[in-house]
Order: C-alpha cells, then sequence, then structure tokens
C-alpha cells in the first residue's frame, strides 16, 4: 500500500534528519543549550524505556527510576577504581538488567495497584541501601567523580542512546515479540491461552527498559561527574519522567518524546522564571495530567485530530501488505488431520478442582475422540468454565489427571497447552481491546501452534476474518466491533491458534436465530473440513442438537449422563436437575 | 558488649519507645486502611498529610503555646474538609475510567499532590526538622524512665482505637463503611450511597492522619518530606494486619514500631527505615493477595 | 393499576448493550416471572429496575411515576427491593448485622425491632445462627439471609435474581414456601429463574427475555398450555 511505504520512508527521513540535527547541534549553540538537549535526551531515554514496560506491556512499573540509580551508582564506582570508561559503561548496563531480571522473579506475581507500588517502594529502598551501605557507596556524601569536561562526548553518548530507544521502540511496536507485550497488556490469561509464554516476555522487558535506563545513569553520572542516594533515588524525581510519558501519551511512539519536551521546556521555564515552588507547579501539572488527560495529551481529541499534529497521536498497527492473489482461496490455512474415531484425543480421570471449600469440579471423568462434536450443559454453576479452564491450563487440577493424546498435561502451562494444539474461547468475548482484528487473530497465528512468521500470521488473518465474516473489519480495533462480532472473533483467534481439539463456550447467547445457525455451520465445518474436535458449552439446545454427537451433562461439578443428544435428553436425572422437576410434555 | 548495651531494662525502655511508634504508625494505618478498603484508592500521599500535619501543628504550637489536645481538633476539622475536597474534586472522577487508567490517575494525582504539598509547606515552613516541644514529667520504674505526655499519648491512641471499633461496629454510618467494603453492590442495595460513603471515608481517614501528626510532632521530629516512607509502613501494617481489620492493624504497627526500635538500638537507626520495605516486599511477594481479613476479589 | 411497568428498557454495560427493548408489567400483589436463558438480560433488568444500571432508553413506572432516573436509595424508599444474584451478602459481618443493614434507610430503621422479629419468624434458622459471620453459613442460609436483608426494607416489590443457585434441593421446598408465604403478606413478587418448572410452579405472570429483548409474557395457565413455551424457552425445537 502506497500510504505505507510514504509513512515509512516519512519514519525514516524523520530519524536521518533528526540524527543530523543531534550531530550538529552543539557547533551552532552554547553549552547550556547542549547540556539542556543533553538533559532532555536522558528523560527521553528514561521515559521512553519505562513505556515499554507499561504503555506496551501494560505493568506500572513505579520504579524504573531505580534502574537508572543503579546505572550510574555501578559506572561511577568502576570508574573511581579505575575501571575504562567502556568496560564501566557496559557494567551500569549488566547491573540494571541484572538487578531487572532477580526483581522479575518477585514482582512480576503482583498486579495493578499491587505491581505499582511494589514497585514504587524499590526507589527508597534502594536510597536507603546507597546510603547505609557506606562501604561499597561512600553513603550519603555520594561518589565524587574526577572533575573533567566531558558534556560534548556525553551528549553524544545520549544522542545515539536516545536515538536507539526511539529505534527499538519502534522495533518493538512492530515485532512478533512487541506483539507478545501488546497481548499481555490486553488480556494476560488470552495471551497465554494463545501460546505466549508469558514470563520470559515479563523478565525480557524489564530487563531491557532496565538496561536503557541504566545506561542512561551512568552517562548523566559521567557527565555531572558526581552522584549521591538523594539525586539518583529521590522519590520526587523518580515519577517525572513517568508523568512525562503519560502526559504525552503512553503507548504511542511520540508520546513519550512529546511530553518529555514539554515538560522538560516548562521545567526550564520555571527555573528560569521562578527561584520557589517549582515541586509545587510540577505537582500540579501531574496532578492535572492524572485526573484530565488519563490517556495522554496526544490522546486528547483536540489534538489527535488536528492537522498538525494528528499524525503523532497515530497508533501502532501493522502495516501489511494485500494477500497474493494465490492464496485468495477461501480455505484456512490449516493443517487437515485425519479423522481417526478410535483415537483419544483427551480424557479427564477424575478431575477435580476445588476453590476453598467449593468444589467446582468434582471427579469428572471423560473421554473425547478424535473428530467428535460434544455438547457439555449443565446449570449455571456446575462447573462447565471450570472445566474448560482445568482442560486449557488457567487451573491446575486439584486431585485428578488430563491427559491429550495420552500424555498427561495436568501441571502443564496454559501457553505448553496450547501449543498441544487446544484452542479455546471465552463465554464474555476477550479479545485484545487494542489491536486490530486483524492483529487479534495474528497473535493467534503466530504463537499458537501454527507458529507462523509475524508477516505470514498478519497476511492469512484475513482468511480466517473472512471465514467468520469479519473481513471488513479488519483493520478496526477489536474494542469498536459489536458483541456479535466480538464473538466470531473469538472463534477466528482460536481457530488461527490451529487448535486440534476446540473449547468453545456458550457462544449463542446473545446471537439472532440466523446469526446462531451461521455458527453452527462454522462448527459443523470446522470439524468436517479440517478435522478439528469439539467441546461446546450451550445453553440453547437448539443450537447444540443441529450438531452434536453426544451431550455431557454436569451438575454440582459432576457428570449426571454421557450419551447421544436424544437419550440424554430422555435421562431422568437430567430432565429433573436441568430442566426442572417433570419431563417436559411439549411435543 | 556493655552490661548496659543488654540490660533488661534498657530491653524495656527500646520496646516501650517501639509501642508508642507503633502504635503512631497504626493510627496513620487505620486510614490507610479505611480509605484503601472503601475508596479503593492507594493514596500515595497518606505519609504526607501526616507530616504536613505535624509540621502545621507544630507552626500553631509556636505561633500560640496551645496545648497539642487543642491544637488536634484545630486541625482535624480543616484537614477533614481537604480530605473531602480532594475526593470529590480530583478522585471521584477517576471511577468511571477503564481500571488501567483508573490505577494511573490515582497513582499521578497522589503522587502530584505529595510532590505540590511537601513543596509548599518546605517554602512556608522550611525543609527544617520541628517538633511540638511539651514539657513533660519524668516518671521513674527503677531504672526505666517514662515520659508522662508518652504514656497520655498510648493511652489516647488506645482510646482512639476504641472508639473507632465501637464506631464501626455499631453505628449506621460506620456498618456502611465496612458493607460498603465487603460488597459495594449489596451495600448499594441496602440504600447505601457508595459514593457519598467513599467521599467521607476518605476525609475521615485524612482526618485521623493529622491527629496522628499532632501525636508525632509531640515525639518525633517532623519535616514536610518524610511523608512517603510513613505511607510506605501504613501500607506495610495492613497488608499485614489485613484491610478494614482493626485489631490486626493495632497489632501489626506495634510490631512494626517495636521492630524498627530494637533494629535502632540494638544495630543503627539508620537500617530502622529498611525493615518495612523488606518487609512489604517479601509479604507480597509470598502471598500475592495480602494476608488477613481480605476483601473479596 | 400495574405496580411496575418496564417499557422499551434499553442498557449499556460500558460499550455493550444489553438489554434493548425489555417490557414487563406486574401488577401489586401478583407473582411475577421473568424467564429466559443465561445472559438473555434477566439479572440486568432487576438491576436497571433498582437503578444498579442506568437505564439509557425507556422508561421505568412505579406506581405509574418514572422512576428511571432516581437513585437506588430513592427507588429503594419506594418500596423495592432486590435479593441480587450471587446473594451478595458482607460475608465478614454476623448475619444479625447483615439483616440490620438491609433497614439501612431512615423509614424502616425505625421499624426494625418489628420487621427482625418478622423474619426471624420466617427463618427460625436464622435466629440460630444470628451471631455467625454470613460467610461461615451454608448456601441456602446464605440465600435466607439475602431474602431476609431485602426483606428488612419493607418492600412491596420484592425482586429475586435465582434465589435458587447452590442451594440444596431439600431447602429449595423451604424457601419456595417462604416466598409463598411472604406474597401471601401482599408483598409483591418478581422471581428471575432459568428453571421454568419450578418458576411456574409458583409465579402467576411470567415473561420471556430472549437476548434482551421481551419475547413472550402471559398468565400461568396460557404459558403453560402453549405447546410450543417449553421449546422456545429451551430452543427445543
Amino acid at each position: 500500500m502506497a500510504a505505507d511505504v510514504t509513512s515509512k520512508s516519512a519514519t525514516l527521513i524523520g530519524a536521518v534528519a533528526a540524527a543530523m540535527a543531534l550531530t550538529a547541534l552543539p557547533l551552532l549553540v552554547n553549552a547550556y543549550i547542549v547540556s539542556f538537549v543533553f538533559a532532555l535526551l536522558i528523560a527521553f531515554v528514561i521515559a521512553q524505556s519505562w513505556d515499554w514496560v507499561n504503555g506496551l506491556m501494560g505493568y506500572l512499573n513505579l520504579g524504573h527510576y531505580a534502574f537508572y540509580g543503579i546505572g550510574g551508582y555501578a559506572f561511577a564506582l568502576l570508574l573511581l577504581q579505575g575501571t575504562p570508561l567502556v568496560p564501566s559503561f557496559a557494567a551500569a548496563v549488566f547491573f540494571a538488567a541484572l538487578a531487572a531480571a532477580v526483581l522479575s522473579l518477585p514482582i512480576f506475581r503482583l498486579k495493578g495497584d499491587y505491581f505499582a507500588f511494589a514497585t514504587l517502594t524499590i526507589v527508597p529502598l534502594c536510597e536507603l541501601l546507597a546510603s547505609n551501605l557506606s562501604g561499597l557507596t561512600k553513603g550519603s556524601e555520594g561518589v565524587t567523580l574526577p572533575p573533567n569536561y566531558v558534556l560534548i562526548p556525553a551528549y553524544y553518548i545520549a544522542s545515539a542512546l536516545a536515538l536507539a530507544t526511539f529505534a527499538t521502540t519502534l522495533y518493538l511496536m512492530r515485532s512478533r515479540f512487541g506483539y507478545a507485550m501488546r497481548a499481555i497488556r490486553n488480556d494476560e490469561q488470552v495471551a497465554e491461552v494463545s501460546g505466549i509464554r508469558l514470563f520470559p516476555v515479563k523478565v525480557i522487558t524489564l530487563a531491557l527498559s532496565a538496561a536503557f535506563a541504566g545506561l542512561a545513569g551512568a552517562v548523566q553520572a559521567w557527565q555531572f561527574s558526581f552522584i549521591d542516594p538523594y539525586t539518583m533515588f529521590n522519590i520526587g524525581i523518580a515519577l517525572v519522567p513517568i508523568a512525562s510519558a503519560l502526559l504525552g501519551g503512553s503507548g504511542l511512539l511520540f508520546g513519550p518524546l512529546v511530553g518529555v519536551v514539554l515538560l522538560a521546556s516548562l521545567q526550564q521555564v520555571l527555573l528560569v522564571k521562578l527561584n520557589m515552588l517549582q515541586g509545587a507547579i510540577y505537582g500540579l501539572v501531574i496532578v492535572l495530567i492524572g485526573r484530565f488527560l488519563p490517556g495522554g495529551l496526544l490522546r486528547w481529541r483536540a489534538v489527535a485530530d488536528s492537522a498538525a499534529f494528528g499524525s503523532l497521536s497515530r497508533e501502532s498497527h501493522f502495516e501489511t501488505p494485500a494477500l497474493q492473489g494465490g492464496s485468495r482461496g477461501d480455505a484456512l490455512p490449516l493443517r487437515v488431520e485425519k479423522i481417526d474415531r478410535a483415537r483419544v484425543v483427551l480424557e479427564c480421570r477424575a478431575a477435580t478442582m476445588a476453590f476453598g471449600g467449593n468444589v467446582a469440579v468434582r471427579e469428572v471423568s471423560i473421554t473425547i475422540r478424535q473428530g467428535e462434536i460434544v455438547g457439555l450443559v449443565g446449570p449455571n454453576g456446575s462447573g462447565k468454565t471450570t472445566l474448560f479452564n482445568l482442560i486449557s491450563g488457567a487451573y491446575r487440577p486439584k486431585s485428578g489427571k488430563i491427559f491429550v493424546d495420552g500424555f498427561e498435561i495436568s501441571n502443564f502451562r496454559a501457553d505448553e497447552i496450547a501449543g498441544l494444539g487446544i484452542g479455546r474461547t471465552y463465554q464474555i468475548p476477550r479479545p485484545f481491546g487494542e489491536l486490530t482484528v486483524r492483529e487479534c487473530i495474528a497473535v493467534g497465528r503466530t504463537f499458537g501452534r501454527a507458529r507462523a512468521s509475524l508477516f505470514d500470521a498478519m497476511q492469512s488473518a484475513e482468511v480466517f476474518a473472512r471465514f467468520v465474516g469479519l473481513e471488513n473489519r479488519l483493520e478496526t480495533r477489536a474494542d469498536l466491533l459489536s458483541l456479535q462480532e466480538k464473538k466470531v472473533l473469538e472463534l477466528a483467534r482460536a481457530l488461527a491458534c490451529e487448535p486440534r481439539l476446540l473449547l468453545v463456550d456458550e457462544v449463542a447467547s446473545g446471537l439472532s436465530t440466523v446469526e446462531v445457525r451461521k455458527f453452527v455451520e462454522h462448527i459443523r465445518e470446522i470439524r468436517d473440513r479440517y478435522g478439528v474436535t469439539i467441546i461446546w458449552v450451550e445453553h440453547i439446545f437448539s443450537a447444540l442438537s443441529q450438531v452434536v454427537d453426544r451431550l455431557v451433562v454436569l451438575d454440582g461439578g459432576s457428570v449426571i449422563a454421557d450419551a447421544p443428544l436424544a437419550e440424554a435428553m430422555r435421562d431422568e436425572k437430567v430432565l429433573k436437575t436441568y430442566l426442572g422437576h417433570a419431563p417436559l410434555e411439549a411435543k | 558488649m556493655s552490661r548496659a548495651f543488654m540490660s533488661i531494662d534498657i530491653l524495656v525502655q527500646v520496646v516501650l519507645s517501639g509501642l508508642l511508634l507503633g502504635g503512631i504508625y497504626a493510627l496513620v494505618a487505620f486510614g490507610l486502611s479505611l480509605v484503601y478498603g472503601v475508596a479503593n484508592i492507594l493514596n500515595i500521599a497518606h505519609g504526607t498529610f501526616l507530616a504536613i500535619s505535624g509540621v502545621v501543628a507544630s507552626l500553631i504550637y509556636g505561633a500560640t503555646g496551645w496545648h497539642p489536645l487543642l491544637i488536634i481538633p484545630a486541625l482535624v476539622v480543616p484537614v477533614f474538609i481537604f480530605g473531602y475536597l480532594f475526593h470529590a474534586a480530583l478522585l471521584r472522577p477517576l471511577a468511571s475510567r477503564g481500571k488501567h487508567e483508573e490505577t494511573i490517575g490515582t497513582v499521578l494525582i497522589t503522587t502530584g499532590a505529595l510532590i505540590m504539598l511537601s513543596d509548599v509547606a518546605g517554602v512556608v515552613a522550611g525543609t527544617k526538622q520541628r517538633n511540638i516541644p511539651v514539657r513533660s514529667e519524668i516518671l521513674e520504674f527503677g531504672d526505666i524512665f517514662v515520659s508522662v505526655t508518652q504514656l497520655w499519648i498510648l493511652a489516647g491512641i488506645v482510646a482512639l482505637t476504641i472508639a473507632l471499633h465501637l464506631y464501626l461496629k455499631h453505628a449506621w454510618f460506620g456498618r456502611a463503611v465496612r458493607a460498603v467494603t465487603q460488597d459495594p453492590l449489596g451495600a448499594a442495595i441496602c440504600g447505601v450511597n457508595a459514593s457519598s460513603a467513599r467521599a467521607l471515608t476518605f476525609a475521615a481517614g485524612s482526618g485521623l492522619v493529622a491527629v496522628a501528626g499532632v501525636l508525632y510532632a509531640v515525639v518525633y521530629p517532623v519535616d514536610p518530606y518524610m511523608g512517603f516512607s510513613l505511607t510506605v509502613r501504613a501500607f506495610t501494617i495492613i497488608i499485614i494486619g489485613g484491610i478494614g481489620n482493626l485489631a490486626g492493624t493495632m497489632v501489626a504497627g506495634v510490631m512494626l514500631g517495636v521492630a524498627e526500635s530494637l533494629t535502632a538500638f540494638y544495630w543503627a537507626p539508620k537500617w530502622a527505615p529498611v525493615i518495612s520495605v523488606v518487609l512489604l516486599l517479601v509479604i507480597l511477594v509470598v502471598f500475592p493477595r495480602g494476608f488477613g481479613s481480605w476483601r473479596r476479589t | 393499576m400495574s405496580l411496575l411497568k418496564v417499557e422499551n428498557l434499553s442498557v449499556f454495560h460500558g460499550p455493550l448493550q444489553a438489554l434493548w427493548d425489555v417490557n414487563l408489567m406486574v401488577a401489586a400483589g401478583e407473582r411475577a416471572g421473568l424467564l429466559g436463558a443465561n445472559g438473555a438480560g434477566k439479572s440486568t433488568t432487576l438491576g436497571a429496575i433498582v437503578g444498579y444500571y442506568p437505564a439509557l432508553g425507556g422508561r421505568i413506572l412505579f406506581e405509574g411515576e418514572d422512576i428511571s432516573r432516581e437513585p437506588v436509595a430513592a427507588r429503594l424508599a419506594r418500596g423495592i427491593g432486590l435479593v441480587p444474584e450471587g446473594r451478595r451478602l458482607f460475608t465478614a459481618m454476623s448475619v444479625h448485622e447483615n439483616l440490620e443493614m438491609g433497614a439501612y434507610l431512615k423509614a424502616p430503621r425505625r421499624q426494625l425491632a418489628d420487621t427482625l422479629a418478622s423474619v426471624f419468624a420466617l427463618f427460625p434458622v436464622l435466629r440460630e445462627k444470628a451471631a455467625q459471620p454470613a460467610g461461615a453459613l451454608s448456601g441456602g442460609q446464605q440465600q435466607m439471609v439475602a431474602i431476609g436483608r431485602a426483606l428488612m426494607g419493607k418492600p412491596r416489590l420484592l425482586l429475586l435474581d435465582e434465589p435458587f443457585i447452590g442451594v440444596a434441593p431439600l431447602i429449595v421446598k423451604e424457601v419456595m414456601a417462604a416466598l409463598t408465604a411472604i406474597a401471601a403478606q401482599g408483598v409483591t413478587i418478581l422471581l428471575v429463574e432459568q428453571n421454568i418448572h419450578r418458576a411456574l410452579e409458583f409465579v402467576e405472570h411470567a415473561s420471556v427475555v430472549e437476548n434482551g429483548r421481551t419475547v413472550l409474557s402471559g398468565a400461568r395457565a396460557a404459558l403453560a398450555d402453549d405447546k410450543s413455551f417449553g421449546a422456545r424457552f429451551l430452543g427445543l425445537e
């Protein structure tokens, strides 16, 4: 597409121009301005690297500044001991990344507020350690480096670092790894069910962001030739880069950059115009951002719709060339399974799950053979969704075992189970809301069993979208879809993972009769044409009765019937618990 | 080690001062616990409210020489109103946003407030440490010395805790507050206006912190920038004691106070503040959802 | 005149529409039912009647007055009570405190002692368990607390959202008897249920919602005779 080519080359031209301007700057202006731009570059690196964790991956890390401080300290202490410059810089990167990796183990167990608060405490903890471990850090007096005038070389290093930061952001926004991050931000559980192994993504992202912040700290320490615990780990300063990124627009390519430039300029003005209360005004600005600009300036409608700045506000989505004519067929690019009715795809042996004292699934034993379509029914709270969660790895069974193809998977992670070819949809659709329909499907395609390259995944997403009737919504953000569209997107995403066994959780409620019929046809086609085995939880019998081979009925967490549809519907127990006291007279 | 360093008398003395410190910590934590439990707001500026209250109390004392018991009401009323307005103007509107944006908004607003309040107080009152130098008789029990003022403060904290407990247990509004903590929808269909309950709780939590601020300034020096470390302590305490659990919070507060006191005396004062941070991280990691009586998720 | 009338109600959950066009009429003193499959919009309808979900379109008339813009407390004060889905008890508070919370508003607060006595008379087991935390009770007993809490508000219209989920079969009978007794005292009841047979045992009149729209309504006799009703309701064709 022509538009994409222009936008790509515009980015390239912009980057080259920025690099040239940064190179030429010290020749043109005085040291005061150079040092201002230097501070700006450092602030940008901190803010942008922070935003990889928040804006892309969705974790509000309030302790990011600590990595900056750790980098600064590692560098300064090594340099002071006579270590050459380059290894000292390398050590800053190493120690900051190491600290992040070590911290990852505990802190990623936390979510939301708790994650934010726990990370925030890391900053004062580092300040205390830096002050108290005076043998190592020289305590609260700080570290003074031999005074060398290094503004210009430091400035060039900072420029290179800032450009590298921007390039990394660009890369992350368009790479497979970046899509794993964005999937995690949007819905961690669905990301895992789509085949993304969560922990490595989180550790690498945090370590990467720490490495950049650590190097920024080292360059700053080198330029300033003095650091102390207060400046490197000050809680008041620590949140400023974060506020900058949020002011501009977290998660947007230009968000942190715009925010840093604005806030740093404001700070300069305040420094010049005021000799007191700078902190108060600063704090006020942060309060106002929190209150009025939750998505940042660039997402503010007045800015996003303006001709001048609108292009800065654009969200980053994958630019996919159209499919070539050859692959335009309507066949889904799935490996076709030859159906062997004797083969057992899934077996649950006395699987049990309890929450506290409440047993949600009680010794459920079922066997699912290849090519079957099995209906799973039962009243509210009978354990259907919990059983799905057990099979797909969201929970581990408290007792009992689950086998796929004869391999026990009871203790597998959800992403491993997805890799074995178990796909699932959710009753309440859970699309990756900030991604487009194409991207949502592609995430399943590239991380699921198919393991397609990102490019192929983005292309073939179109075929899956067409299969469920979303071909005209490919470039629409998933959270803007209607409920019906979200439901079929669930199916498309799950299918793109290339499952051999598909768990479908309540689709028909909320759909019209025509839509339900269409959905039934999809289910039938997925089995007949591609050999996918299906378990379908559904309340609407008419939908099930058109397509299922067999009905498994749950009540109170136990299987009370497991028989062909007609037989199950005559079963006394089923009628009693599921439909009421007496069998239906209506006929 | 010298005999004096190891003696029982000294140990008792250190534990006593830890009790006092822990009691004040518990008061700070009550406020945060109410605010977090009911309004679901993690107020990062909570400790800063204490710091500012302490500084202002000390200024009032310097200017008027009023008895601290008189300063408390003079301070609590405006802080209560401030808390109410702060919540109504800044925090309440966040409720209509998505979860992630609400968290970000809360963090930004409360940290912004932290920076602003400290700076304004620093400019107005100066950054130096100050206190309320109330003269006090000293009681001697053998080799143990206890100031009468400190005993009164301890008694006051105990009385306040009991009053608060009785209020939450028996008063209609107190029960409504607990109900909102446990199940906001359940409370709403009983006729509780959750939104005003949240604003009033935020105000009351701030008022409690003002009381704690005055008491703190009588015993220890305060400055405008000490707030955040108190927020960390308060959060550690409610995570250990259980959100909305007053008895647990009191016990956890006292434990932390005594632990800090012992550390400061037998090791070094500079390591005392590390305890709460490390404890908090360890607890969060071992119990990612906290422990004690916990809200339903 | 009908006690409650819902006209063309539409409700959104965030950006998603949950109700399109719900119509409902409940006469004073009636035992009415609101039936439908999972996700059809039954709970949302009750939530909108009591004011927990804002109505975006349509009207909710209580005794002929439009209450659809009033806050929850005002609607409760008019005499509406809700036993919500999942009971929503204050699990760490005692049974006694839970019941008293039901009388939070001014008018019922004045008659607290009398109402409490009548609730204990209805569910004697709650008197024995009064001091225990509500969370420690069995499912059926918790349901009794939830019904009792709603009764403490002296409602004239009692909305019940699937009160039999997680209740042992024996206790279902007991709860059903209590509901009959409540209705006999003149309280109008609107029961939301998935189980049509159980519902039709109790209600005199029912409406069926499907995908956020009312698709059918009629008296019990008419519905029971309607050969297609059961089939339509379950989608058994």
